[in-house]
């Protein structure tokens, strides 16, 4: 079933001297679907859509593109892609380089849709090289939508721009995908992933940690808040909270209680076990963020 | 096919830009129009040679100028493309990455000929130089034609130097082939030594193609299978580079 496929890594692994960009990972994306490729600075976000888009070449396990390799998908104009930095080429105005972007497609969109959807129009006169940083952001999303592609990749796409900008930039996102192009997107925004993605998958030192939509991420990291008071208060106690189950963040400031759990259930009830009497008691979901702050220390603690 | 038609897009705008920058136009087309101005003022011939200073100076002034078009025009934008990422972007269209250097090359080579027509304008207008018709056709040709070799040093250039160190190669390897290869005086007022180093320089061989025209033959072989020779060395090494480029960026 690879032709139902937009993307399909299987096992691949990329290293730069010692450092493990992408650790092994395996994964598919379906036709249509939004994806946020969600995972701090140095995670392998940037790897893993190099290789995507055959800029690199894995060291191991095999990248296919619609059932073919990265470069022929790029060939058969069915890849279009905003890398994270990328010069553009200077000494020409916006409009004409639109227009190579229209050039160079096979199956290409008309240059006056393609600048207006990028919301460039009014500056398709400008010189390239006096651009601020999120119009030149604009451009580059115009010359990743220049054509009729299956699948929009975009590299932290809203680095620089402050909100209102961001917000826009969404929309325009969304206007792709919602003409049925697979979106996928690397971001170190959570409130981006869990605004535009159907699906979110969770990159930590090149490995997928977690898969799903932003909803399941969120459950999936456990992810409850519980905050409580003890009237007493000393290193022993201390001590033993450390010891309670499935905690995966610990914070103690005077008599108040802060922690994180992968199951509060089990966690409150321990509570009890180990002879405390918390008062004030609160659980509360965590939000997608906290979720994925909590992803991303669970692995660590399991790789210290 | 749809290849060649997309590099024809990249082309187009390359040629545009060029165009566009005067600083670069000066230095491949006005700076070698003065330059044999100022040269060809003084009265006389070129020590062992039957031709005249104006007509010696005019091939030497044309061939600087293509070889200004073409190797600048080369070198010096790859090296900052490269480094700005824009040659990765272009690497997500379906452009071949030969399409980048063919869009170059062939640019430069748009630009490289009005650098060597404005010479020879100049020089039959106001200096007195004349040809048959079929002689200045082929020293265009021929010119032209050789330029090439340098267009290829240009791109191996690009692909080896970083985005700092580009102007200073370039501006090494530039002002040493032309000067040595006695495109702005005759070499043959070189000390003998240095005329021998001289006459294995592609500069040289390349200048020596017009002046033969001028007397009236065909270029000699030497020069010729010189040039040719320099071409295939630079083209592989551009060609090398490249590749090395693309399996690590
Ligand atoms: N060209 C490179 N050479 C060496 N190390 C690199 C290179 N690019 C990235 N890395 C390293 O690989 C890891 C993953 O980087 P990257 O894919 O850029 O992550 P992200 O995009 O998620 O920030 C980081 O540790 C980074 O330092
Ligand atoms: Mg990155």
């Amino acid at each position: 079933m690879d032709h139902m496929t937009a993307v399909t890594f299987t096992e691949v692994t990329k290293s730069y001297g010692d450092v493990r960009a992408v650790d092994g990972l395996t994964l598919d994306l379906r036709p249509g679907e939004t994806v946020a490729l969600l995972g701090p600075n140095g995670a392998g976000k940037s790897t893993a859509l190099d290789l995507l888009l055959g800029l690199r070449h894995p060291d191991s396990g095999t990248v296919r593109v619609f059932g073919t390799s990265p470069r022929e998908a790029i060939t058969a104009g069915r890849v279009g892609a905003m890398l994270q930095s990328g010069g553009l080429m200077g000494e020409v105005t916006v409009g004409e380089l639109v227009r190579l972007a229209c050039d160079l497609h096979p199956r290409p969109r008309r240059v006056g849709d393609v600048l207006s959807q990028a919301g460039i129009a009014q500056i398709a006169d400008r010189k390239v090289d006096k651009l601020s940083g999120g119009q030149e952001q604009r451009v580059r999303f115009a010359l990743a939508t220049a054509g009729a592609n299956d699948l929009i990749v975009l590299d932290e796409p809203t680095t620089g721009m402050d909100v209102t900008a961001r917000q826009a930039f969404w929309a325009t996102m969304r206007e792709q995908a919602d003409q049925g192009r697979a979106v996928l997107f690397a971001t170190h925004y959570l409130e981006e992933a869990d605004a535009i993605a159907d699906r979110v998958l969770v990159l930590h030192r090149g490995r997928l940690l977690a898969d799903g939509t932003a909803a399941e991420i969120k459950a999936r990291a456990g992810a409850r808040k519980v905050a409580f008071d003890l009237a007493e208060m000393d290193e022993a106690v201390t001590g033993r909270l450390r010891q309670l189950p499935f905690l995966t963040a610990l914070d103690v400031s005077g008599h108040t209680v802060r922690l994180q759990s992968a199951d509060a259930d089990a966690t409150v009830h321990a509570l009890y076990g180990l002879g405390l009497y918390p008062h004030n008691l609160e659980v509360a979901g965590l939000g997608l963020e906290q979720a994925f702050v909590a992803i991303t220390e669970a692995e660590e603690a399991k790789t210290r | 096919m749809t290849n060649t038609l997309a590099s024809r897009g990249l082309i187009k705008l390359e040629i545009t830009r060029a165009l566009r920058n005067r600083k670069f136009l000066f230095f491949s087309v006005v700076y070698p129009v003065l330059l044999f101005v100022i040269v060809s003022n003084t009265q006389g011939g070129v020590p062992d040679s039957r031709l005249s200073l104006s007509a010696y100076m005019m091939v030497s002034m044309a061939s600087f100028g293509a070889l200004t078009a073409v190797l600048m025009g080369n070198s010096e934008r790859i090296a900052k493309e490269r480094e700005s990422g824009w040659v990765r972007q272009l690497r997500l269209t379906p452009l071949p990455g030969r399409g980048y250097v063919l869009a170059k090359t062939a640019s430069a080579a748009v630009v490289s000929l009005p650098s060597i027509l404005v010479v020879f304008a100049v020089a039959a207008l106001f200096k007195g130089v004349r040809f048959a018709a079929w002689q200045w056709l082929a020293l265009s040709g021929a010119i032209w034609a050789g330029s090439l070799c340098f267009a290829a040093l240009g791109v191996a250039i690009g692909y080896l130097a970083s985005g700092d160190t580009v102007r200073p190669i370039t501006m090494i390897v530039y002002f040493g082939l032309s000067l040595l290869g006695g495109l702005w005086m005759p070499a043959t007022t070189f000390p003998q030594w240095l005329q021998s180093v001289a006459s294995w320089l592609p500069t040289h061989a390349y200048a020596a193609l017009g002046q033969a025209i001028e007397l009236g033959g065909a270029p000699h072989a030497k020069d010729v299978i010189l040039l040719a020779a320099y071409f295939l060395l630079f083209a592989g090494g551009a060609a090398w580079l490249y590749r090395k480029d693309t399996l690590k960026a």
